[in-house]
């Protein structure tokens, strides 16, 4: 089994910098970043939400390695730095040692290019696997073209590969204001940006750049439906709403667009972190749930770091990527310091021009749960929560079984997540396992925040006392013949027990 | 709020505790169940959802074949949903190994008198399309099929409180009070409660708590692990045991397959144990696409791990001590998912009238009466040190 000194997974603005950083210190590092994505990952809208609206150019994997590649100074920086750098790699799970199992020598990586998977084993790891973006559910957000910010940030500045013509925003924000003018940069029309608050929330000068386009913007409005034939976004209907969330009659647009954006807020992805056991905590301004980490970024678990999005996410951060450098930068140079490669004085004068956000951090459920709220107003109790399992709103609230059980009777009638309630605090595992949302390929990526916040709602619990609905491995959708172990060893193969015989554990 | 009395504690939130509760409030005692965690929150939402005669464990037959007869009718008794399918097991064979065990299991099956069908390779892949054609043979039992456990185990819960019954969960067990070789109150985090019979159903745990009251209950907490693929269309709805590995195809269509090395733990009495999964998912995964070679292609999208208990003998225990002597134990040895239905049955029984109309004979406490205190050191069935 490979096994490195440091391992930083995400080559993105903090990962990079992070990994050049701890090169610089003199530390071996690897840089593992799973961008190309293959198509078939990107259709199952894993790892961000992808719409499905690319080119053909997506196909061709030589093509997008090249684009990742040149997309991407710091990559050639981190390699001139003598980083290892493994592109097309994903990291789909993480092993270390716990209570209940103690039988791995060393905590590792579950590794893919696609075709095998592997283990590596590390020393020290830095996750900056970023953020993703907030699903969030209206009639038709399963249609082809309606995609997420994130996801279209990728497809437009890694891949060059957005194939949206006309694409409405929702969220005005820096991050949906942000998208609105990369597109319009790339010739993409923007006829609307929408959000459910009755101002503008984002960069002054974004908005001012926005308005002098001809953008048009929406506040107190937010999406009916989005409507289209063959699966695809054609149109997106608008509604005005009043202070409570309910949409005014009368008041509704039909704006034509082939795609609909979501960039209300992203959400760190802690999955790697969670598997890893570091404590994490609830905290609305960064986006959710955010690893503890100490002024070094170092998590719970000792050997682990974070950098960027994943230690946290507030909105002014989409137009402040020197923080996200900054903080990569304090992540490599003390992981490079708590392995040896430099002494503490030299790590001080290493982060001597380190800096602070030059933004603020403020509370983001009001607004998501504003948007939650008035989506579930306008689309009714039949929208999809989770399209993975194509769960409604009304199978979630009453604990429903899934329908293709085809099961009815009075006592299930009367059970709802209101009557779970009586029994203690909600479990949004145990929600799941009963009506089947989060069990979906995208491992409720798409589903889990409205879970959470729809759970708080019943409830009436703080977002901060719903438990984190688990992840579990592998955090990419594998297939069986790519999980295979090629190295499995013939001691493996006859040691494997049938159950529980021999009653002695096989390790290793 | 105090809990105040009830005729019998439950302790333990799971399939058997629940099952056992259901019972009990249907003849009209007045349960109250707790619950460390949630409902079904350990092995029981969270096992294999095999449902058998158990030819395999002799002794458990009779629970087993009582079971068989009740899950058909379950969820017109509960009012809610198990999943129950009843489309029989199939044992398939892919090693010489896996053959002699077809066959001693065969020859039990038939001295018991229970159906059973030797297949060859061709009427094994009638049953299961796309089966390896590494297939020596097989073995049918028309009599087995599987249940989804979360969906069973909360079945059981809701029936229970639409008879009256209370659950308590996220409420720890800390101490009972014993007086004149009877347990006369429950110790909770959520404050005590009076009762005159408790019914000891925690799985793991089961082993601790028997300390409480003074008395000896061998069983060894172990992790075991399972994967998930993505949903596929209907392949086949009979359980199946082979290539190392148990499993079938649940009703939205994901695989599920379990197997492999366990390894033995310990667990504390108010914590959730880690159910953490290992690099062994990658094996279960490799066997897996070995039986199927069809379904190579399908994704894996996630695993999970349960801790389950055993005791020496890997059977169930189903008894009631002498002292104190309002005390019942029941713990199943990782099997109870499937003999849920009898167990049930058998606990309220023996509660109600000292003894159970099902064959537990067996499964009582007195066989292991030569079973000292260090017995799990003794056989290694301990966890490895850590490591450092």
């Amino acid at each position: 089994m490979e096994s490195k000194p440091l391992v930083v997974v995400g080559a993105g603005a903090a990962g990079t910098a992070a990994a050049i950083e701890a090169a610089r210190a003199g530390v071996q590092v690897t840089l593992i970043d799973e961008n190309p994505i293959s198509t078939a990952m990107m259709g199952l809208n894993v790892p961000q939400f992808f719409g499905r609206r690319y080119t053909d150019a997506m196909q061709d994997t030589s093509l997008t390695l090249e684009m990742v590649t040149s997309a991407n100074d710091a990559l050639s920086e981190a390699q001139e730095a003598g980083v290892d750098v493994r592109l097309g790699t994903c990291v789909w799970g993480a092993f270390a040692n716990t209570e209940t199992s103690r039988v791995l020598d060393g905590p590792q990586l579950g590794l893919s290019d696609g075709v095998r998977s592997w283990l590596m084993k590390y020393d020290r790891l830095i996750v900056a696997a970023g953020a993703r973006d907030l699903g969030i559910p209206f009639a038709g957000w399963d249609l082809t073209g309606s995609m997420g910010a994130n996801g279209a940030y990728s497809l437009m500045s890694r891949y060059d590969a957005l194939s949206s013509r006309r694409i409405v925003v929702l969220g005005s924000g820096s991050l949906g204001l942000n998208t609105a003018i990369m597109a319009l940069d790339r010739g993409i029309e923007v006829p609307a940006v929408v959000d459910v608050s009755p101002i503008v929330q984002g960069d002054e000068a974004l908005l001012a750049q926005l308005r002098h386009r001809g953008v048009a913007l929406y506040t107190s409005h937010t999406v009916r439906e989005a409507i289209g034939t063959d699966g695809e976004v054609e149109s997106v209907v608008l509604v005005e709403i009043d202070k409570h969330c309910e949409p005014i009659s009368g008041s509704e647009k039909v704006i034509s667009a082939d795609t609909v954006c979501l960039a209300i807020g992203l959400v760190p992805n802690v999955e790697l972190l969670s598997l890893l056991g570091c404590e994490l905590h609830f905290k609305s301004e960064l986006g959710g749930h955010v690893p503890n980490h100490d002024n070094r970024m170092r998590t719970s678990v000792a050997n682990v770091f974070v950098a960027g999005d994943v230690a946290g996410f507030h909105d002014g951060m989409t137009l402040d990527i020197e923080f996200a450098r900054s903080r990569g930068r304090l992540a490599g140079i003390a992981a490079a310091q708590s392995l040896g490669a430099i002494d503490e004085e030299d790590a001080v004068a290493r982060m001597s021009d380190l800096r602070p956000a030059d933004s603020t951090p403020t509370e983001v459920h009001t607004n998501w749960r504003r948007w939650l709220k008035s989506l579930v107003n306008c689309g009714g109790p039949d929208i999809f929560v989770c399209q993975c399992e194509e769960v409604t709103f009304a199978d979630l609230i009453e604990t429903r079984p899934p329908r293709y059980l085809g099961w009815e009777s009075d006592p299930m009638s009367r059970r709802s997540v209101k009557t779970l309630l009586e029994d203690g605090p909600v479990n949004p595992n145990q929600v799941k396992r009963l009506t089947r949302a989060g069990t979906g390929e995208c491992q409720g990526r798409l589903c889990r925040e409205q879970v959470s916040m729809l759970l708080a709602e019943e409830s009436g619990a703080g977002l901060a006392d719903i438990p984190l609905m688990s992840y579990r491995p592998p955090l990419r959708p594998l297939p069986l013949k790519v999980m295979w172990p090629h190295e499995e060893t013939e001691q493996v193969r006859s040691d494997w027990p049938k159950w529980f015989s021999p009653t002695s554990q096989v390790l290793g | 709020m105090p809990l105040g009395s009830a005729d019998v504690v439950v302790i333990g939130a799971g399939v058997s505790g629940l099952a056992s509760a259901y019972y009990l409030a249907k003849a009209g005692k007045d349960v109250a169940v707790v619950e460390k965690g949630f409902v079904g929150g350990e092995a029981s939402g969270r096992n294999g959802g095999m449902i058998s005669e158990r030819v395999d464990e002799p002794p458990m037959i009779p629970m087993a074949v009582e079971s068989l007869k009740i899950w058909p009718t379950l969820d017109d008794e509960l009012g809610y949903p198990t999943e129950f399918t009843h489309q029989g097991r199939l044992q398939v064979a892919v090693s010489e190994e896996e053959m002699g065990d077809l066959f001693s299991e065969r020859d039990e099956a038939l001295r018991r008198g229970l159906s059973v069908e030797q297949l060859d390779p061709s009427e094994v892949l009638d049953l299961i399309p796309g089966i390896t054609g590494r297939t020596l043979g097989g073995l049918f039992f028309a009599n087995g099929g599987h249940a989804n456990p979360q969906r069973s185990v909360q079945a059981f819960a809701w029936a229970f409180q639409d008879l009256g019954g209370r659950i308590y969960q996220h409420t720890a067990v800390t101490g009972m009070t014993v007086a004149d070789s009877r347990v006369s109150s429950v110790e909770t985090t959520a404050g005590p409660i009076e009762t005159d019979l408790v019914v000891a159903a925690a799985g793991p745990q089961t082993g601790l708590l028997a300390e409480m009251v003074g008395a000896h209950v061998p069983v060894a907490p172990a992790r075991v692990e399972i994967i998930a693929t993505a949903p596929l269309d209907p392949l086949f709805n009979i359980a199946i045991v082979g290539n190392g590995l148990y499993g079938r195809q649940a009703a939205r269509g994901n695989l599920l397959f379990g197997g492999g090395p366990h390894e033995w733990t310990d667990v504390g009495l108010t914590t959730d144990p880690n159910k953490t999964n290992t690099p062994l998912i990658r094996n279960i995964a490799r066997r897996l696409a070995e039986l199927l070679p069809g379904v190579a292609d399908v994704p894996v999208i996630r695993s999970w791990a349960g801790v389950v208990e055993q005791a020496p003998d890997y059977l169930p225990i189903i008894d009631r001590l002498d002292n104190p002597s309002n005390y019942v134990v029941v713990t199943a040895s990782a099997h109870g998912f499937g003999i849920s239905p009898a167990t049930g049955k058998a606990v309220s029984e023996l509660v109600l009238s000292g003894q159970s109309s099902i064959d537990i004979g067996a499964l009582g406490l007195d066989r292991f009466s030569e079973v000292g205190g260090d017995w799990r050191e003794e056989r290694g069935w301990i966890p490895v040190p850590h490591r450092s």
